[in-house]
């Protein structure tokens, strides 16, 4: 592939240059084109981070639906502390999240230290990250389907967990793959050989040297399931996660989308730093690695 | 009891479970809900004899033109993802020198995968609604007279703001595959004098396929079944069939949602395939495996 990319640049050698070949080479050597791909890149992030900022910003506005945030007030946050309708979603969708985290960690260590000792992976890896490959509406529809008309059984907090586990696992066992795939296993014969059993191999020798995978993969499954909302859509039964509260608020009624507004600024108070802080730490770090 | 543990960090059963149980919450709920497309539902109880009739009212009710648009809108957004997050994250893979700028991008980049959809879409009506910012600011500056009204509720709102969520999908691979492309293959080609251009035709786009079809392939999954953004900004003008397939379900209608649902499977299929064999033909399928084990 890579020869065949040499040999490809060795064919466009100099040795016929036109006009309108030198014309393409000036236009292709111009400085700016690095600059309009950079600002180009940095308006969607812009696209991304200003609306999050104007959403706390209309959370302090007594007309957050108009133009001008003015005037300003806390009536938004005040008639939140009054109102308990999204206390329990909120409780729901924390407890789901360090369930689906815990779920994701002991899965995905299991499954993803076994793999890679399998001579053909190729067939298990497929399925496990099927899950990527449907939209995460059709999942939810068809698990509705399987579980609520199929199975004829009740929908609830587990169903909504079964949704998030099938979500947020493919991810958990691509990062515990990515350090376990490395593994040099000499390392377990070698503790055999001085006579350490099974658990003593596991907790002492593979344990430390995943566990910022492990971790990860936690970090992973407990906020891809904390904003879940496709898949709980259907699979919610009787049951109000933090995401679906927001979205039947928000389809709803206009008078209560400050509501929202206020609630969304908390959670991105908390959660924004919180993300932020850690990914930088772990993409330094990658990067010296 | 040290017993019992050493047996549960066993590789041995761990495989075999784990695919069964995978096989029956992902593959078998997918395989009856393509079978549900094929039932009816008389008096609440679903009889299963095989009828192509939720398949016919799909064409009936005029249903596939939403099927229509949202393969339109798809390949529109997944184009102008494309055109921005190709160049861009050449730029940050290649271009950009400031270890703590690539991290800083790379954070933001990571953030959105977290993000409440309802929220962050809502709050576009605050700022492109009759009212919002745009409008009031543009009327002020005395640019327009009356309020543009096309900013909300319309086709242009759905793609402006479809754009930044399916932005990090498309970047991600693209980037992971151009950090692994070896500088030296760059300079050698500038040295046989290769333009910029050339080298990018030449070189860069060939070794970056594996990337931009994974980018491609992320991005369409969700888009297909889009259903906040459409809902949120469309304002019931752009119905698409992410939609159709909850309101479907809300309406009880089982198989419709069935059927609706394995439309959407199969135009997945049929794109995903494509891709595979244009990979294929390109040689570099087993390239995205060799670069992952590096």
């Amino acid at each position: 592939m890579s020869e065949g990319a040499l040999s490809a640049a060795a064919a466009v050698a100099p040795d016929r240059v036109t006009a309108t070949a030198s014309f393409w080479r000036a236009l292709s050597a111009w400085r700016g084109w690095a600059a309009i791909a950079k600002w180009l890149g940095l308006v969607v992030l812009i696209l991304t981070y200003v609306p999050l900022m104007w959403l706390a910003v209309m959370s302090f506005s007594g007309r957050p639906l108009s133009g001008i945030p003015y005037p300003l007030t806390l009536d938004h946050y005040a008639s939140l502390l009054g109102d308990a309708r999204w206390v329990e979603p909120f409780i729901t969708s924390f407890v789901m999240g360090l369930i689906v985290a815990g779920a994701c960690m002991v899965v995905a260590t299991m499954v993803g230290r076994s793999i890679p000792r399998m001579r053909r992976p190729g067939g298990v890896l497929l399925i496990a990250l099927t899950p990527l490959f449907v939209p995460g509406l059709t999942m939810g529809a068809a698990l509705f389907i399987f579980i609520r008309t199929y199975l004829e059984l009740r929908l609830g907090a587990w169903s909504i967990f079964v949704g998030h586990l099938v979500w947020a696992l493919p991810f958990a066992l691509l990062m515990v793959l990515v350090i376990a795939t490395r593994f040099d296993h000499r390392l377990l014969e070698a503790a055999e050989d001085l006579g350490a059993k099974r658990w003593r191999r596991f907790w002492d020798i593979e344990f430390p040297i995943m566990r910022p995978a492990i971790i990860g993969a936690g970090l992973f499954g407990f906020l891809l399931s904390f904003n879940e909302l496709l898949r709980s859509i259907f699979l919610r039964g009787s049951e109000t996660t933090m995401p679906i509260f927001n979205w039947i608020m928000a389809a709803s009624h206009q008078s209560q989308v400050p509501i929202i507004f206020s609630l969304a600024t908390i959670v991105l108070a908390v959660t924004l730093p919180l993300m932020g802080g850690f990914f930088w730490v772990l993409f330094t770090r990658l990067d010296r690695s | 009891m040290r017993g019992w543990y050493s047996n549960f960090v066993s590789a041995g059963w761990v495989v075999p479970v784990f695919t069964v149980v995978w096989i029956g919450l992902v593959v078998v709920p997918l395989l009856i809900m393509v079978l549900f497309s094929f039932v009816e539902i008389r008096d609440y109880r679903v009889v299963y004899d095989l009828t192509l009739k939720n398949w016919e009212s799909l064409i009936d009710s005029g249903r596939w033109i939403s099927v229509v648009r949202t393969l339109r809108v798809t390949a529109v957004i997944t184009l102008i993802e494309i055109l921005v997050a190709f160049p861009f994250a050449l730029w940050l893979a290649k271009g950009c020198k400031s270890k703590n700028v690539k991290a800083a991008i790379i954070t933001l980049l990571t953030i959105p995968f977290f993000l409440d959809p309802s929220s962050r879409t809502i709050v576009w009506r605050a700022i492109l609604g009759k009212s919002g910012i745009i409008n009031t600011v543009f009327i002020e500056l005395g640019l327009i007279d009356q309020p543009m009204e096309w900013l909300l509720f319309s086709e242009f709102a759905v793609h402006f703001g479809m754009i930044a969520p399916y932005f990090p999908t498309m970047v991600f691979p693209i980037y992971l595959v151009l950090t692994l492309i070896d500088d030296d293959y760059l300079q050698a080609s500038q040295d046989l004098g290769a333009s910029p251009l050339q080298t990018l035709i030449h070189i860069i786009l060939p070794l970056a396929l594996p990337g931009i079809v994974a980018g491609i392939v992320f991005t369409m999954v969700p888009l297909m079944a889009a259903f906040v953004e459409p809902g949120m900004l469309g304002g019931g003008f752009v119905n698409l069939l992410g939609e159709s397939v909850e309101a479907a379900l809300r309406n009880l209608k089982y198989p419709t949602a069935a059927a609706l649902s394995a439309v959407v499977i199969a135009l997945l299929a049929v794109l995903l395939t494509a891709l595979v064999l244009i990979l294929r033909r390109r040689g570099s399928l087993g390239a995205i495996f060799v670069t992952l084990k590096r």
